[in-house]
């Protein structure tokens, strides 16, 4: 379990991470949804004891991670974004380095190698040293390294980044099996799809702060059932604002010169009365209809897309 | 505690698993030994110096001054040539002798008349101790003729005429006894008692250049060494290793114990060796062989703390390389890797003997002489290693987050 009260962390005068409060259960994947520079690793990094927070409380498994340390970090496993590993030794010899930094010895140590091996699909390469793995392969052991000692607590930040279309889905299946196995998983990513796919509760992370959190129908409803248009070419904004005033459930999200993005209810059969009023405005040069998803959501709360 | 051998295990399978850089480790020593035996022989190897004479008096007191550079241990590691001026003149410029000395006309008839002559002595400027050797001599040969003009002028005098009659020489013989009976109130009873300890030259120990050298060329490498295996971290830092070690259970100090362990463990590898290879080519006495595996491998660590501390300062792994080898190679010459100490001007081998390297040469070629084991500097390298294991732990962590 993780607790989090209030975590601040600043460096001099930049606050990287801004009063983050939440809880994480067992058997639950937690995600942290946000944009490269949210603040999602640093809020691993003070959970994991790599950097001390500023103020407020974090405890894994009833732990302080600050005055209770090494008891802490027992019960968590850590799969960093970067790619930890000893490229000159095999497999095999950085899971027993790894096992035996978490306190692993003898017949468990051997037993839990041999087990992540088999679940991450590298065991008939074991022996061989990594540097001359895929990048999927390296990903897989990377993982496999963070979960070797049975963490109650699994620390996973962006651990999908450059991985092949087969290697992600094989890793996202490993994340749920951690999670029906009883672990307690903090997921952070930038990838909507994976959010929505993989997360049972999620806290949407902007410049330090979590701007929503919930379950995705709760996040979703904060969108409501509107559909989310987005339409590029040149517009007159004031224009704009005008012309869509008449226009019943229309909401602006974001309006400038070149682009415009709209929350519309049942926007699919009122595009001809849309376009109608928008060409009144500018010309509309470009269309993209979106279903509501965390994506339209993050654009509601941020004004901006995920990616940008 | 676990810990440390985990770690010590997992830098020892990493170095095991890059043999090139193993090889070229050991083989810096084994090449310097083989380079060092071949310049300079097997131990038995003297400087050789060659004095030109450029001899325009063709008297006695040139031949007697000539004479002087041949005997005795002198004789040994100066040989002369007799040239004429110009031969001479083009031989030392061509860098073919170590001095040419040119004797003037008239210089024998100037020693017995008590008149002014001077000697030229042109150096080679390319080197250093030989051409100091022949100058001191020469001084000291002039100093020598001064007093004798002092003390026996009208004698010499008379021997310059020519070859002496039986009862000349009888008569010389007898002024020569009463200037020694005259200057006995002086000498007699000495105010000076000079009490001569004859101490038992020590035949094991070779004198040989390569021997002298190898000391401080062992010391290169290790240096090399632990400068290489100190850039590790940084490998480890960007390959994000160690920040994952400092989210684990295990204690980052735990961590760096470890590195040291296999840092100990290469070094003392190494050292053996290394030592084994001198002593075989070049037939370097070792007094007390553990003892100094012990020092080159505890010294050695101690030398990868200080890079490893050096490079922490840096901001990435560039400067860093940069940053040790900046001090890496000064440090070196100046610690006796390059030159040894005994060749060294007195100022800048006191300075070397100070230095982490130049210490550690200096003590380990104690230990190899047998001179004694020193305690205090195994106490100091032990304080150092502890002191420098805190520092860098808590520095190597800060920059880890």
């Amino acid at each position: 379990m993780i607790e989090i009260d209030q975590l601040r962390k600043q460096y001099g005068d930049v606050t990287a991470v801004k009063d983050v409060t939440f809880t994480s259960q067992p058997g639950e994947i937690f995600g942290l949804l946000g944009p490269n520079g949210a603040g999602k690793t640093t809020t691993i990094g003070c959970i994991s004891s790599l950097l001390t927070p500023t103020s407020g409380h974090i405890r894994v498994m009833g732990h302080d991670v600050v005055r209770d340390g090494v008891a802490a970090r027992r019960s968590i496993g850590v799969v960093p974004q970067e790619i930890a590993l000893h490229d000159d030794l095999s497999a095999r010899e950085n899971l027993s380095y790894w096992g035996g930094a978490q306190g692993l010895r003898g017949r468990q140590l051997n037993d839990r190698i041999a087990e992540v091996l088999e679940l991450t699909g590298l065991l008939d390469r074991a022996k061989e040293p990594i540097k001359q793995f895929s990048g999927g392969m390296k990903r897989r052991l990377n993982f496999a390294c963070g979960i070797v000692h049975k963490p109650k607590v699994l620390l996973l930040d962006e651990p999908t980044v450059g991985v092949d279309p087969q290697s992600r889905v094989r890793l996202l299946e490993l994340v749920q099996d951690q999670a029906k196995g009883g672990a307690c998983v903090l997921y952070t990513t930038h990838y909507m799809e994976e959010a929505q796919s993989l997360c049972d509760r999620l806290a949407i992370i902007d410049h330090g702060n979590i701007i929503a959190k919930g379950t995705l129908a709760e996040l979703r409803a904060l969108l409501g059932e509107r559909d989310l248009l987005r339409l590029t070419g040149v517009f007159r904004p004031d224009a704009v604002r005008e012309a869509l005033a008449r226009l019943e459930g229309v909401e602006i999200i974001q309006s400038d010169e070149i682009q415009l993005a709209l929350s519309v209810n049942d926007a699919s059969h009122r595009l001809p009365s849309l376009f109608a009023a928008i060409n009144t405005a500018g010309e509309v040069r470009g269309t993209t209809l979106t279903q509501p998803s965390l994506e339209s959501l993050f654009i509601k709360l941020t004004g901006k897309e995920l990616r940008e | 505690m676990r810990f440390i051998l985990t770690s010590a295990v997992k830098d020892l399978r990493r170095l095991r698993r890059d043999p090139v850089m193993l090889l070229t480790w050991l083989g810096i020593p084994t090449l310097v030994a083989i380079l060092l035996v071949v310049i300079f022989g097997r131990g038995d190897a003297r400087p050789n110096g060659k004095l030109l004479i450029v001899d325009e008096d063709q008297g006695i007191g040139a031949t007697l001054l000539a004479g002087a550079f041949s005997q005795g241990a002198l004789g040994n590691i100066i040989s002369i040539e007799k040239v004429d001026r110009e031969e001479g003149r083009r031989r030392i410029n061509k860098g073919d002798a170590s001095a040419l000395l040119v004797i003037p006309k008239n210089f024998t008839t100037a020693l017995v008349e008590g008149k002014s002559a001077s000697l030229q002595l042109v150096r080679n400027p390319a080197q250093r101790i030989l051409p100091n050797i022949i100058e001191e001599t020469l001084s000291m040969l002039t100093d020598a003729a001064f007093y004798l003009q002092i003390v026996a002028g009208p004698q010499l005098r008379e021997a310059a005429q020519g070859p002496p009659s039986d009862t000349g020489i009888a008569q010389i013989s007898v002024q020569f006894s009463h200037v020694i009976e005259g200057s006995r109130k002086y000498l007699a009873p000495p105010l000076i008692q000079l009490e001569t300890k004859v101490i038992q030259e020590n035949t094991d120990k070779p004198s040989g250049f390569a021997a002298l050298m190898l000391p401080g060329m062992l010391y290169l490498a290790v240096f090399f060494i632990a400068g290489g295996l100190a850039t590790d971290v940084w490998r480890e830092r960007t390959s994000g290793a160690l920040r994952r070690v400092v989210t684990t259970p295990a204690s980052f100090r735990a961590f760096l114990a470890g590195k040291m362990l296999a840092v100990l463990i290469v070094l003392a590898l190494v050292g053996a060796f290394g030592l084994a290879v001198a002593h075989v080519l070049v037939d370097l006495r070792i007094s007390n062989f553990p003892l100094a595996v012990v020092w080159i491998a505890m010294s050695g660590t101690g030398l990868y703390l200080f890079m490893m501390l050096l490079q922490s300062l840096a901001s990435t792994e560039r400067v860093a390389n940069m940053l040790g080898n900046f001090v890496l190679l000064p440090l070196s010459m100046l610690g006796g890797s390059f030159f040894p100490f005994d060749m060294m001007p007195k100022g800048f081998a006191r300075l070397g003997r100070l230095t982490p390297n130049g210490w550690s040469v200096t003590e380990l070629q104690k230990i190899l002489d047998g001179v004694g084991v020193t305690l205090a500097a195994f106490a100091a390298v032990i304080v150092f290693l502890i002191a420098a294991w805190l520092v860098v732990g808590w520095r190597v962590r800060r920059t880890v987050c």
